[in-house]
């Protein structure tokens, strides 16, 4: 199909308009629909995973004063909060989210290429929700693993669940790997193939970029957990030994041998690298984005962006070993992980600079998705350094497995990319019902969360220099803790309590606004891409009118010289001066 | 205005909380020194990174704020500027990284003058090897491990005959001699952790992992466990005792080698029942223990069990705490089985013994005890039998106010208040999981009902290990 | 912005870089069923990488294939016999696809329908040729996955994981291929065009090539 045939083929593309109330909203091949049905089913098992760290850090800060938190409970509150946070909240929403709203409306497309997959995946994930939660109503409960699942642990006695939990787990995860892949394909496929006309791909959001490169990742990560998820199935239900050595488990030899638990490690570690990425990209992304429009002045060196966002993707696959570095592999490997770990550093470096400079010299609106672009800055530079911490080999080994660790992948996995998500919902909640989020509850969820994960997250980081291993149900008397340690841990979870209990202020927000709001019109935030020149907001199914809009410019047209407004959509067409000065973006 | 001065406070705070926070690493304690100079040159590349950038973006952000009729630069690029920044982050990195490799460098290679020790991670304890004269380990398999065997030693192996078996207890090193540490694991990942000496290495089944170092200060230092080895990871601590020649010489001399276990003497019954007179002042004729007296039933107690709690009370591990009243009676006694024969020969007695349910003086609600138990039964087995491959002994038939009392015992660190004594160590931090007095009757209510109708509920008399003759699944209380 | 670049003369970066489409005339379905395929090679990757690992991690013995394998013909154990059936019935299947796109192309719907009903079954015959092997090693050799006479258990545990992985492969795109087949047939796509038989010749192609890999890695190694 030649591209003068596609865009007319793309334009008149079959819809399957829903027709009832189920298809509406239930069984609706809409990108947006489908979005928002990611986003709440995200973060409803985000909220089950938030409380779950709640009462991990009560029994940290006020050890041995609550009878139902118990070791096996404990550790089961870990792998389950760890494995939802990281999977079935931060991949689900950033890309079945976020990706499903803004790839065709950011690319000009009607929708995604293929709409009744795009359905499918969101069941399926759907299903696989419910797989993972239907381990609390197995006997055992949920497994206690880790979210890492390390073998043998993971599936002998003295880990709770090791009959169903572990099972339903891993199938969980297999579910998931298949509904992302559905997902996936077509957000990969819209991007490259379904673009307007106009839209290069040197015109593309940032959040587009991000979007397609952590795609990509995930399409060819997930295949190594799968693997190993279905290794790990056959290890424990039909006894082989792909992850299991001849053990002698709690007094019993058992019938396992000859099989590599770093294996395992190195087939997750190969997923589970690359996955951080999938969750910062998308996030990275984004931020550019919304740095750019409340800042009024177009991002920062943006081929660089692009070209950092690609080499780290690329990198992502060549690191994975820095988790390893004390496993016992060999030890040569460190050399060779240890520096691709760094060499990635430098195009990540490079995407922060171009976020401070974008500040610099611009017209900083500071409204609330701004504040959560910035603290994001923050917090993703020193979530960013202390990588450099683990990731040069012999500063880990100190470090590893104590609650440095657990400081540094908060900071940079989980606050920053939750403050990016936070920052993106204020930034597209008008466009996408037509209503702006309250801004006095905008700022006070704002900066208790900000300011209370950096309380919790930054002294923890001297936890691990200290030496507090993580992962320990109670330290109890420990030659390293004296009073200090007990009365900083009491500290944090106070932070963490309050910082939990003010997620109800967003909830209410977008409840509140969504009957409430102020009316946001189509643009509220005079922004230049395509998303907000939709004829009607919220967009109609199908997005545009009969024609798709033809893009003439790149997405950061901000604060041009010369011009009136300080903001010139994607879809203008270039000016005869703009011509006659021979800028051709 | 506001979000700029609290961006400065977030970052000058930072940098306050450095100086002012008091915690940082531990004084080292081994060669390591070049791991803190790694991590200092780290700190502060990174340290200086993020104040460079974070009051970078205050400024920014107090100089362009939002102004009327302020129009912000337009600049796509400026490749110049991109340019000597990705040149300075390189230098940078290169900076962290070179000192780094060099670093790693020396912990990968083990120098040739290093002393080799094995240490082999079990759920949820450790245990330690060392090479004798010969200063070559003997081969072990996993598949060899028994009762008697817990290192599963090959008994043909000659270089195996004089290695040193640490099978609880502190592992002693020598002061400035490097040590090449051999790493195992009988189950599950483990890490040898000890914070002082910075060196980590994980303990994997089905393979030897190695690291090394040097220790260099004298003094006892606490084994954690880096790597979540299941609900016990928190108790499974040890202890490295860092000593001078001299004491080191006296310790090793004082541990048994392998030829040692394999000629433990053969309790003799007949033998043992003269022995066994002191005993039966106070646990009885039939050794069924005697409430008035604190002696608790002994018979149907493993062997293994018996063993080692004489030789915490011979080594004052039990029995020395000043409020541990009951346990300074035994201690005397404990002491006039003066050797191992006669050691042997009394529980050899204690074993032919008939072993009938201690009576239940106790009561609690029975369901609770069995929900509390879960967590007990992981190490003492569902059906109370205790397993020698956990270091638990029998509790389901036994005294069932020596468990309430010993639970108590355990929470005030009473027992277990010796930092050696790994064993009692962990039961103080598991028995914490009982709140109040009613959780303690509870779980010994239901401990009450497994001696009741478990698998001791018979006369017979049953080895209760649940290494050697029964498996785990097939007893009648195991689910 | 390409254009800047000095990149500009490149065509193929001016191509990818352009707008609406990176791959110019790729149909949709077709562009996602490479992306999967290369999804799906990854997860073979894993697989095979994963079998290759414990066959060096484990101490016992492997069975050596070319007696495992053997098959007797007239009394004769012969190695490999029915694996090179196998092999060349699935390559000879590839063939019968490719002539079956070849037809697509030339808008000749039945033949290209009969062909692909061909290649289809052929495909069967595969999936029924390895379960005849499976039960071979099952009933007569005492093979499971967690353990076999002659050796290593890694042995079954990988080869029924991996080969059991790529027949279900094999056995939905049998059924994948039918009910292409039957479309074509009835002229659904007289309209749309061939392109689906080609999609599903992709897929096709993969399924035997990664054969080719499973029958080296586990038969001749």
């Amino acid at each position: 199909m030649a591209v003068e045939a596609q865009i007319p083929y793309q334009e008149a593309m079959e819809l399957h308009d829903p027709h009832s109330w189920i298809t509406k909203y239930w069984f609706s091949q809409d990108h947006k629909v489908i979005a928002i049905q990611y986003g709440i089913t995200a973060i409803g098992v985000g909220l089950v995973a938030l409380v779950l760290s709640a009462m991990m850090r009560l029994q940290l800060g006020f050890p041995d004063q609550f009878d139902f938190i118990d070791p096996e409970a404990y550790y089961q509150f870990i792998t389950m909060h760890g494995m939802i946070m990281v999977i079935y909240l931060l991949t689900a929403l950033l890309l079945g989210g976020f990706g499903n709203l803004l790839v065709p409306l950011m690319c000009g497309a009607r929708d995604m290429v293929f709409p009744y997959v795009n359905m499918i995946s969101y069941h399926v994930y759907f299903l696989s929700v419910i797989i993972l939660l239907a381990s609390y109503f197995v006997p055992g409960g949920p497994t206690g693993a880790g979210w890492t699942l390390y073998p043998p642990q993971a599936i002998l006695t003295g880990t709770p669940g090791v009959d169903w939990g572990i099972l339903l787990m891993l199938g969980s995860l297999a579910v998931f790997i298949v509904a992302f892949t559905m997902g996936g394909l077509n957000y990969v496929t819209t991007i490259l193939q379904a673009r307007t006309r106009g839209m290069t791909l040197m015109r593309m959001p940032l959040s587009v970029w991000g979007i397609f490169m952590a795609t990509v990742l995930g399409l060819l990560a997930f295949p190594a957990l799968f693997v190993s998820a279905i290794m790990m199935i056959l290890d424990k239900t039909i006894g082989t030994s792909f992850f299991m050595p001849a053990v002698v488990s709690i007094g019993d030899s058992l019938d396992y041998s000859g099989g590599s638990p770093l294996l395992f490690q190195h087939l997750f570690w190969f997923f589970g690298h690359p996955e951080v990425y999938i969750v910062a990209l998308p996030a990275f992304g984004i931020v550019s984005d919304l740095i750019s429009t409340h800042a009024r002045k177009n991002i920062f060196g943006y081929r660089m962006m692009v070209w950092a966002i690609v080499a780290i993707g690329v990198l992502s696959f060549i690191v994975w070993a820095h988790h390893m570095y004390v496993s016992g592999m060999h030890p040569w490997f460190g050399f060779f992980f240890a520096t691709t770990t760094l060499i990635i550093a430098v195009p990540t470096a490079i995407k922060v600079y171009n976020w401070t400079l974008t500040l610099w010299r611009a017209n900083i609106h500071l409204t609330v998705p701004m504040l959560f672009a910035i603290a994001f800055v923050i917090t993703f530079v020193m979530g960013g350094i202390t990588g450099l911490f683990l990731g040069n080999v012999i500063v880990d080994v100190p470090l590893s497995d104590t609650y440095f660790v657990v400081a540094h992948f908060h900071m940079v996995m989980g606050v920053s990319p939750i403050l990016v998500i936070f920052g993106a919902i204020y930034h597209w909640y008008p466009k996408m019902t037509g209503k702006m989020l309250n801004d006095t509850l905008g700022h006070i969820h704002f900066w208790v969360t900000f300011l209370g994960t950096y309380i919790i997250y930054y002294p923890m980081h001297y936890l691990g220099f200290v030496g507090v291993p993580r992962r320990y149900f109670a330290n109890g008397e420990m030659a390293i803790i004296d009073e200090s340690v007990i009365m900083l841990n009491q500290t944090i979870t106070i932070a963490a309590l309050i910082v939990g209990v003010f997620q109800i202020v967003f909830i209410w927000n977008l409840i509140y606004s969504y009957f409430k709001g102020r009316d946001a019109g189509p643009n509220p935030w005079k922004a230049t891409s395509l998303e907000w020149q939709t004829p009607e907001t919220p967009p109609r199914h199908g997005n545009w009118a009969e024609k798709l809009p033809t893009v003439h410019r790149w997405a950061y047209d901000y604060s041009v010289p010369g011009m009136k407004d300080d903001f010139i959509p994607q879809t203008e067409p270039r000016t005869a001066e703009e011509t006659a000065a021979g800028r051709t973006e | 205005m506001t979000t700029a001065i609290v961006l400065l406070i977030v970052v000058l705070g930072s940098v306050v909380f450095n100086y002012l926070s008091p915690w940082w690493f531990t004084e080292i304690a081994s060669n390591w020194g070049n791991i803190d100079f790694a991590v200092f040159v780290t700190f502060w590349i990174c340290g200086i990174a993020f104040i460079l950038v974070g009051l970078f973006m205050v400024w920014a952000i107090w100089k362009y704020r939002r102004r009327e009729g302020q129009q912000a630069a337009y600049e796509p690029e400026n490749k110049r500027l991109e340019w000597i920044l990705t040149i300075v982050t390189t230098i940078g990195v290169v900076g962290m990284l070179a000192p780094g490799l060099i670093v790693w460098e020396e912990y990968v290679h083990v120098p040739e003058n290093a002393r080799e020790v094995e240490i082999t991670g079990q759920q949820w304890s450790w245990s330690y090897r060392l090479p004798g004269e010969d200063g070559r380990l003997g081969t072990v398999d996993a598949r060899l491990i028994t009762v008697d065997n817990p290192f599963g030693m090959d008994p043909d192996d000659p270089y195996g005959q004089d290695d040193v078996l640490v099978e609880r207890g502190a592992l002693h090193l020598l002061k400035d001699q490097p040590v090449k540490v051999l790493l195992r694991s009988k189950d599950v990942l483990h890490d040898f952790y000890v914070p002082e000496f910075r060196a980590k290495m994980d303990a994997v089944p089905g393979m030897v992992t190695y690291m090394w170092f040097t220790p260099t200060k004298t003094g006892t230092y606490e084994v954690l466990c880096a790597e979540l080895c299941g609900i016990g990871h928190h108790t499974m601590r040890g202890t490295v005792v860092v000593d001078e020649a001299d004491e080191y010489g006296a310790w090793v001399a004082s541990r048994p080698t392998w030829s040692d276990y394999a000629a433990r003497p053969v309790g003799d019954a007949v033998a043992g029942q003269a022995g066994y007179v002191v005993c039966a002042a106070c646990h009885g004729q039939q050794g069924e223990g005697l409430f008035a007296l604190n002696a608790p039933k002994l018979t149907g107690q493993s062997a293994w069990y018996m063993r080692a709690q004489i030789d915490a009370y011979k080594r004052g591990l039990r029995g020395t705490h000043p409020e541990d009243e009951y346990g300074q009676q035994m201690a005397p006694m404990a002491a006039t089985l003066f050797d191992a024969a006669a050691v042997e020969n009394v529980i050899a007695y204690i074993q032919s013994l008939p072993d009938e349910p201690a009576p239940a003086t106790i009561a609690g609600d029975v369901e609770r005890g069995a929900d509390l138990y879960r967590g007990c039964a992981v190490c003492h087995r569902a059906d109370g039998s205790g397993s020698s491959g956990t270091f638990a002994p029998r509790l389901a038939g036994m005294s069932d106010w020596y468990l309430a009392r010993q639970i108590v015992l355990f929470q005030q660190h009473i027992r277990g208040h010796d930092r050696t004594d790994t064993l009692a160590r962990q039961m103080t931090f598991m028995s914490k999981q009982l709140h109040g007095q009613d959780a303690i009757n509870d779980v010994v209510a239901y401990i009450n009902e497994l001696g009741r109708h478990g698998r001791f509920a018979s006369n017979s008399r049953v080895a209760p290990d649940g290494l050697a003759a029964v498996t785990h699944a097939d007893a009648p209380g195991a689910e | 912005m390409a254009e800047a670049t000095g990149l500009r003369n490149l065509q193929l970066v001016n191509d990818w870089a352009d707008d609406v489409a990176v791959f110019r005339g790729v149909p949709w379905g077709k562009a996602m069923m490479w992306i999967f395929l290369l999804s799906d090679t990854f997860i073979f990757t894993c697989f095979l990488t994963s079998y290759m690992t414990v066959r060096m991690t484990t101490a016992e013995p492997w069975p050596n294939p070319s007696e495992v394998f053997a098959l007797e013909a007239f009394g004769v154990p012969v190695p490999l016999l029915l694996i090179a059936i196998m092999t060349f019935i699935l390559i000879t299947s590839s063939g019968t696809m490719a002539m079956a796109v070849n037809m697509g192309y030339r808008r000749k719907r039945v033949p290209a329908a009969l062909l692909m009903l061909v290649t289809a079954v052929f495909g069967a015959m595969f999936v029924g040729m390895q379960m005849f092997e499976w039960t071979k090693l099952i009933v007569d050799e005492g093979v499971r996955p967690w353990g076999n006479p002659m050796g290593a258990a890694q042995f079954g545990s990988a080869f029924f994981m991996i080969t059991g992985f790529h027949g279900l492969h094999v056995s939905a795109g049998v059924v994948y291929l039918i009910i292409v087949a039957v479309r074509v047939w009835r002229g659904r796509y007289e309209e749309k065009g061939y392109d689906i038989i080609e999609i599903t010749g992709l897929y096709w192609h993969f399924v035997d090539l990664v054969w080719v890999f499973i029958f080296a890695f586990f038969y001749l190694w």
